[in-house]
């Protein structure tokens, strides 16, 4: 069965191992590197469907978990999937549960995970061939596999060991639960903690089973940096070139940069639209939390020279947001959180579009040297798991 | 000595009475303003909170609303006073431009009203002054001088300006003390904004920097207030060019000469009934709260005028009236695949279903108020343009009649729970319980932890997860 999607490589960086591409998927092409923003409950915390087009927006996520349980499956059936569930044209992934949150809550067995109602407490079984159905009926363009998650922190090696090869035998009853693969693209989740050879061997079994595109998970859960630079490093060595690579749950720019520098191509992250909602703006010079009183006079937008609708100029059809109206209705009207949700989510696909454009020209070094330089006023103050990390791959940041 | 509305300069004439037979009828006018979208009357004002229309984002304003003219509440911009400046006078515009509009994104041909209070306002504990009024900010119960306010004004020139009236909100019937106090004060406000704004007008090159005024017109009779009005008509006519109403029932008491003075309504109708009411007794432009008390709550107001059986859904007995909005709580929407209501044009209703409103209201999802909140103005947009329609036709008392039969008078019953409610919106009382449910629980709480599953849905049955495919319930 042919993938319902394809891989066209445009570039590839000569120093690092960032790539630049086209992900044809069933909803239209989009560019890779991407980030996706997380639209968990069908709706991106506040904005239309066609505000979050307006960012760029062209592939957002869905959670699998969330939309089972509200509106349900029978609903999503009724009316014929998520897409038209929540008026998107774009493509939709699903992400799949992310059961390490509910370990306390729940057992993982070979069956399945199992977990107590919300409700009324009564033992319920959840399995791979559930998480198949549930995505099929939701029809997203890229779905992923249950897999047996352990918080990378996690000093128990056996029980590591355990769970990434469950999440190959799970992977096996996933693709053949799966109904649609003409339609719908089943990823792959690579496990074994921070073990790199744990980690090597899920690589190799996964890519065996060929599935369209591999993602790489268990990872963004407190795990220190360092380490998960070595495993994403480590795994897209071993990963076929022609396919998508996604790391799950990544999300902060710094992480994004250097994680294309080790030839990662997709990302989600639910940072940049929840931290939007408590007043604080990404920017290109950092973080900045709009709710200080700092920012109440300060009249200039938010980003100078931002294309945001929010941040945009009267002049060129934009709003002309000013980071003291921010101020003004940050954490008091949601009218504020939208606009500044806008922002964030434009600034993260604004990112990956520049450092997609820096790998087409063979500059992806000096646009990685330019972006840290921007967001640390002094190298001194670089972090050093970055500065490792993409020295690995060839770059020296801290080189004139 | 009187002066008439046609002695006055062509510019003050901003508002023509298109149609109007006696006193107490409705009217129908058109509010102009520099620059500005004429205002049909009667008509409605957006009414905002920190500058914006609540749920919606100045660019869903633009795109998906057909709002003509806003309210805003200066009390929503002073926090700082007196201690700082607020950084809204900190704005600095272009001459003829307005930075209060700048500041919140309004666009240019929105016409922009300004007054000292929110509609509805919480009332203050401390009373006003001779000199100041009270007002409820973000951060507290604060003041604002008469003279502070007329300064405001001129620094942010909105379009219309709404004078101070001195009203003793939260407090029982005044006597007749307070009465005089009342109508006092208001009038020595009402100089000191006029005096304020002339003195800009002599320093401006272009009068149209301005501003017009509204008068305050105090919610008590005519005869407890005969000094003030005397007073506003001889000495103030020429510089007022409208009437803020406080009590819709004392329309009938308005003297001659400000009849012609377009009326906007502070005294809010609790139902399209209500606001009927005011538009039969010549109301010309209105604050609307229950449109967002509506959408707060998850109700799709659902009703035209006049009345047209085609318009509403579901077939009910003849004897039946119809409900003026729909509960999209209820899970019977969870698989309608229609608009919110039928043969409505709006962005919520093109793009979006019941079933994905339902389901936002009940994931408690931002958008599901934002696509509500569209939803309901553009109700009320038709909703007016059915009254001037009606009201040129000359059928209004008849339609307002049919309307009375056909619909229930009052809106439904909230069933559901609304967004967030923010400091300022309310004042608390005393043993009140929280307005705002705790959204997290402590994690790990012993015996609780059974209950507190990270999910999205506290009400999920295990027999309804399993019927509806999400997980079965375990064997063992």
């Amino acid at each position: 069965m042919p993938p319902a999607l394809s891989y066209e490589l445009l570039a590839k960086c000569s120093v690092t191992k960032a790539r630049a591409a086209i992900l044809h998927l069933p909803h239209g092409p989009v560019p890779l590197p991407i980030f996706m923003p997380v639209a968990t409950q069908a709706s991106l915390k506040g904005l239309t469907p066609e505000q979050l087009e307006e960012t760029g927006c062209r592939l957002c996520l869905n959670n699998t978990y969330h939309l089972g349980l509200k509106p349900g499956q029978a609903t999503l059936d009724a009316i014929g999937g998520a897409h038209k569930f929540q008026s998107w044209p774009h493509n939709i992934l699903t992400v799949s549960f992310q059961m390490v949150s509910l370990l306390k809550l729940a057992k993982v067995t070979e069956e399945g995970v199992k977990f107590l109602s919300p409700h009324d407490g009564t033992p319920m079984l959840l399995t791979p061939e559930h998480s198949i159905s549930l995505q099929n009926s939701i029809g997203s363009d890229i779905i992923m596999q249950l897999d047996d998650v352990i918080a990378t922190t996690s000093p128990d090696l056996a029980r590591m060991e355990e769970a990434m090869d469950r999440s190959v035998r799970w992977l096996d009853r996933c693709i053949k639960a799966h109904k649609y693969p003409e339609r719908q693209n089943l990823f792959c989740i690579i496990q074994g903690g921070l073990d790199l050879d744990l980690r090597k061997r899920c690589t190799k079994e996964m890519v065996e089973r060929d599935t369209p595109g591999i993602a790489i998970g268990g990872l963004s859960g407190g795990e220190e940096k360092a380490a998960y630079c070595k495993v994403v490093d480590t795994c897209t060595s071993l990963l076929p070139e022609k396919k998508p690579r996604y790391v799950m749950g990544v999300g902060y720019p710094e992480d994004l940069v250097v994680s294309i520098a080790l030839g990662a191509d997709m990302f989600d992250c639910v940072w940049p639209t929840r931290t939007a909602r408590f007043g604080n703006a990404i920017t290109s010079t950092g973080v900045l939390n709009l709710r200080n009183a700092s920012f109440q006079n300060d009249f200039n937008p938010v980003e100078e020279g931002c294309t945001c609708v929010c941040c945009r100029p009267k002049e060129k059809g934009g709003l002309g947001i000013t980071r003291a109206y921010i101020y003004h209705v940050a954490a008091k009207e949601t009218a504020g959180a939208h606009l500044l949700t806008i922002h964030n989510v434009q600034y993260q696909l604004n990112l990956m579009k520049r450092a997609r454009h820096a790998i087409l020209e063979d500059k992806y070094p000096a646009f990685v040297k330019d972006f840290f330089g921007k967001v640390y006023s002094d190298k001194t103050n670089f972090p050093v798991w970055a500065v490792e990390a993409l020295k690995g791959v060839g770059v020296d940041l801290l080189a004139d | 000595m009187s002066t008439t509305l046609s002695d006055l300069p062509p510019e003050m004439r901003a508002f023509t009475i298109l149609k109007t037979s006696t006193t107490l009828a409705p009217r129908l006018g058109r509010l102009t303003l520099p620059g500005r979208k004429a205002l049909e009357t009667p008509h409605y004002l957006g009414n905002t909170s920190r500058g914006a229309v609540s749920h919606i984002s100045q660019d869903n304003f633009q795109k998906n609303t057909s709002i003509n003219g806003v309210y805003v509440a200066l009390e929503d911009f002073v926090e700082k006073l007196p201690r700082q400046t607020p950084p809204l006078y900190q704005l600095e515009s272009p001459k003829d431009e307005s930075p209060l509009r700048d500041f919140i994104a309004l666009p240019k041909d929105t016409v922009l009203v300004v007054g000292a209070r929110r509609v509805p306002c919480i009332p203050c504990p401390t009373a006003n002054t001779n000199s100041a009024l009270s007002i409820y900010t973000s951060v507290g119960f604060r003041q604002i001088s008469a003279e502070d306010y007329a300064a405001a004004s001129r620094k942010v020139r909105p379009d219309i300006v709404v004078g101070l009236a001195d009203i003793p909100y939260g407090q029982p019937q005044p006597g007749l003390k307070r009465i005089d106090k009342m109508s006092d004060r208001t009038e020595e406000w009402t100089k000191e904004l006029v005096s304020q704004k002339n003195g800009l007008d002599k320093t401006a090159k272009a009068p149209k920097a301005s501003y017009q005024i509204f008068a305050p017109i105090l919610p008590l009779a005519k005869e407890l207030q005969t000094w003030y009005l005397d007073h506003l008509i001889d000495d103030m006519l020429d510089d007022i060019s409208g009437l803020a109403i406080y009590h819709a029932q004392f329309l009938a008491d308005l003297p001659e000469q400000v009849q012609d003075l377009p009326r906007l309504s502070f005294d809010p109708p609790s139902s399209p009934g209500a606001l009927l009411y005011q538009i039969s007794l010549g109301m010309d432009i209105f604050t609307i709260p229950f449109i967002t008390e509506a959408t707060d709550a998850g109700i799709s107001l659902d009703f035209a005028f006049p009345p047209s059986r085609s318009e509403v859904s579901g077939g009910e007995d003849a004897g039946k009236k119809y409900t003026l909005g729909v509960d999209m709580w209820q899970s019977e929407h969870a698989l309608s695949v229609t608009p919110l209501s039928d043969n409505c044009s709006c962005y919520a209703c093109t793009k979006h279903h019941r079933a994905y409103i339902q389901h936002l209201l009940s994931a408690k999802e931002m958008l599901g108020w934002v696509l509500i909140q569209i939803h309901n103005h553009a109700i009320m947009d038709a909703f007016f343009a059915g009254i001037r329609e009606s009201i040129a036709r000359g059928t209004f008392g008849e339609d307002k009649v049919a309307f009375e039969a056909f619909y229930k008078p009052e809106l439904p019953e909230k069933s559901g729970q609304g967004p967030r409610v923010r400091g300022y919106q309310f004042k608390s009382g005393q043993n009140e319980t929280k307005k705002n449910p705790a959204a997290y629980k402590v994690l790990n709480a012993p015996e609780e932890s059974s209950s507190e599953a990270p999910t999205p849905n506290p009400d999920a049955v295990a027999g309804d997860l399993e019927k509806i495919g999400f997980a079965e319930t375990a064997k063992s």
